[in-house]
């Protein structure tokens, strides 16, 4: 049976992928409200939060 | 707001996602039971967070920054005081006799402890409810999504609605609680950045404090007198009301949520479905919640943000994406709207595949035609889903043309909800408890509903008898309303019971807690039992209670 783990883990890692992407390239690209880089941390932590799901997947395949 | 192409395409992926998963699953639907309750296999992680994904729709995650808003802290009620105990109710005590009773649904559980017109009776107002809710939180999100992006209410309707029925009429249930699990962590993932950055903006929870009155930070405080408080409600009414009825009455015994767990692969993991929700769900409110608390914080300071209006007054319902659009540039402004979007299906998907298995089991194959080969079943349950849809899709249409019959209808709704517990709560403790009383009961108990809510008037609301006894607000004449049908079912269930032919106690074992045998636990370490787990999870919850009271 399909392990769930797989494609979450494949989907925030591409996610966070495209996101800190953004954030580097368009380091510019700001809300109104905050002078964060959001694109660049949030997409961090989302490819980290994949990249445990992958691997937590491999160890038990 | 507007979405460049980077939001779209983040937004596209997860519909490829979502669709791919369906398809994957696709094998796992050979039988009715495979389609229709998963076929018992799933571990305790994905059900105890699609138990709570399947509740966390998008008129959940919108009411609740709305009402943060309105309201303050003492939102958080709706978590710490009602949903939160209910779930370690469900887990310790109620799911031995769901899950033990080898039922396929919760109407059919009382088929088995009561008989069949008490069944009849739930399966049916459950299957319309369903439809209806659905219908309605599509609708919700249909508007917000023509307001705030532009987008036509029909081509959102449309498509979140081909999508959902995609993948659960590939993959069945086993398909919608494995995207409830990736929508939940896509919606904690896409919300709590903003969270976190509105209140940061806003100085904190002491600058919160600073810049909201002192009636929006505490959440027990101005329960003294329901004039001090804005949402009108006192301690009684809410304890009683929303903490045991109202949150009892959904978590313990709607079809909808105990579905999730009851598709856990063995008894231990069904009981700890609940109990490890709890963990996450008594966070939530820090994500939901605070985020329309910062909204008024940032709007009496000089940010240029203000809660957005509609007419005369403020439209709080959009205040999450308004909040959206100042905290979050594109790329990030993807992530959340599509979070937006996957909250609104898991709560779709929930109503869709607990309507397709109520539908297939208790009403077709309990009234319309018995012995047929499961394949027919198979078939029906695919073929429900597919109606099930196009109803919601119809009840969100007619919520859009005439708002008043929805208003009317969820009024219903409640009243049919509001006694439920009671019955549940004889019938699994109480072995005296008859089928005749447990129908009676509810009926009884409904009844007092409609007429509480006819005797007593809020905001101009009821009292259509006479409006004998005023409420500040709705929601305290809601709490009322809950306590006198609770207590009539309660009643009507005892005497009818005692007076009516006990059933044999050899029909009850396995359904009833004293004919029930206890669950052995040895050998099984502390973290993985129901009562220690439940234990931690009250020690956080007092802790919470007591920080922001």
């Amino acid at each position: 049976m399909l392990d769930l783990r797989i494609p979450s883990g494949y989907f925030f890692a591409i996610v966070g992928i495209v996101l800190m992407g953004l954030g580097i390239l368009f380091p510019d690209e700001r809300a109104l409200l905050t002078p964060l880089n959001i694109n660049l941390y949030a997409g961090g932590v989302m490819l980290l939060f994949g990249a445990i799901l992958l691997l937590l997947a491999r160890r038990k395949a | 707001m507007t979405l460049a192409p980077i939001d779209y395409a983040i937004l596209a992926l997860y519909f490829l996602f979502v669709l791919g998963i369906g398809w994957r699953l696709r094998a796992r639907a050979a039988s009715s039971s495979d389609f229709l309750t998963g076929g018992h296999k799933l571990p305790v992680w994905i059900t105890s967070l699609a138990f709570l994904a399947a509740n966390l729709g998008a008129q959940e995650v919108i009411g609740m920054a709305a009402s943060g808003a309105k309201y303050g802290i003492m939102t958080s009620h709706f978590y710490w005081v009602g949903a939160v105990p209910a779930m370690l109710f469900i887990g310790v005590f109620m799911m031995p006799f769901y899950y033990g009773s080898h039922a396929r649904s919760v109407p059919e559980y009382l088929k088995l402890r009561f008989d069949e017109k008490t069944r009849g009776l739930n399966a049916l107002s459950f299957a319309v409810m369903t439809i209806f809710s659905s219908g309605i939180s599509m609708y919700a999100l249909g508007i917000l999504f023509e307001a705030v992006l532009g987008w036509s209410f029909t081509a959102s309707v449309l498509l979140s609605a081909t999508i959902v029925l995609i993948y659960t009429y590939l993959g069945g249930l086993t398909s919608a609680i494995y995207n409830e699990v990736l929508q939940f962590f896509l919606i904690v993932l896409g919300f709590a950045p903003l969270a976190a950055m509105a209140v940061y903006k806003a100085g904190g929870w002491g600058g919160l404090q600073q810049r909201l009155p002192p009636v929006m930070t505490h959440s027990w405080k101005y329960l003294g007198d329901a004039h001090q408080n804005p949402m009108g409600v006192e301690i009684f009414g809410l304890v009683a009301g929303l903490g045991f009825v109202l949150s009892f009455g959904y978590w313990c015994t709607d079809f909808l949520v105990v579905q999730r767990a009851m598709a856990a692969n063995s008894m231990a993991a069904a009981r700890r479905t609940p109990l490890m929700a709890a963990f996450p769900k008594m966070i939530m409110p820090f994500i939901v919640i605070v985020p329309g608390l910062a909204a008024v914080a940032l709007a009496n300071m000089s940010t240029g943000y203000s809660i957005p209006t509609k007419g005369d007054g403020l439209d709080y319902d959009k205040v999450l994406t308004s909040l959206m659009a100042q905290f979050y540039p594109s790329g990030m402004l993807g992530v959340g709207l599509t979070a937006l979007m996957a909250s609104f299906m898991s709560g779709m998907a929930g109503n869709v595949t607990a309507f397709n298995t109520v539908f297939t089991y208790d009403i077709y194959q309990s009234y319309i035609r018995k012995n047929a080969p499961d394949s027919h079943y198979l078939k029906v349950g695919r073929i429900t889903t597919l109606a099930g849809t196009a109803l919601s899709v119809g009840a969100a249409y007619l919520a859009q043309s005439y708002n008043n019959i929805m208003d009317l209808l969820q009024l219903v709704f409640s009243f049919v909800n509001a006694p439920l517990f009671a019955t549940f709560l004889l019938g699994m403790f109480w072995k005296r408890t008859t089928g005749h009383g447990a129908f009676v009961g509810l009926l009884a108990g409904t009844t007092t509903a409609a007429l509480t809510h006819g005797l007593t008037i809020a905001e101009g609301k009821g009292g259509w008898i006479a409006p004998m006894f005023p409420f500040p607000s709705t929601m305290a004449q809601n709490f009322r309303i809950a306590i006198c049908a609770w207590s009539a079912c309660f009643l009507v269930t005892v005497v009818v019971s005692l007076a009516t032919k006990a059933h044999a106690e050899e029909t009850l074992h396995g359904l009833v807690y004293s004919l029930t045998k206890k669950i052995s636990e040895e050998g099984v370490p502390f973290w993985k039992r129901p009562v220690p787990l439940a234990g931690i999870v009250i020690v956080i919850l007092v802790m919470l209670n007591v920080v922001f009271r």
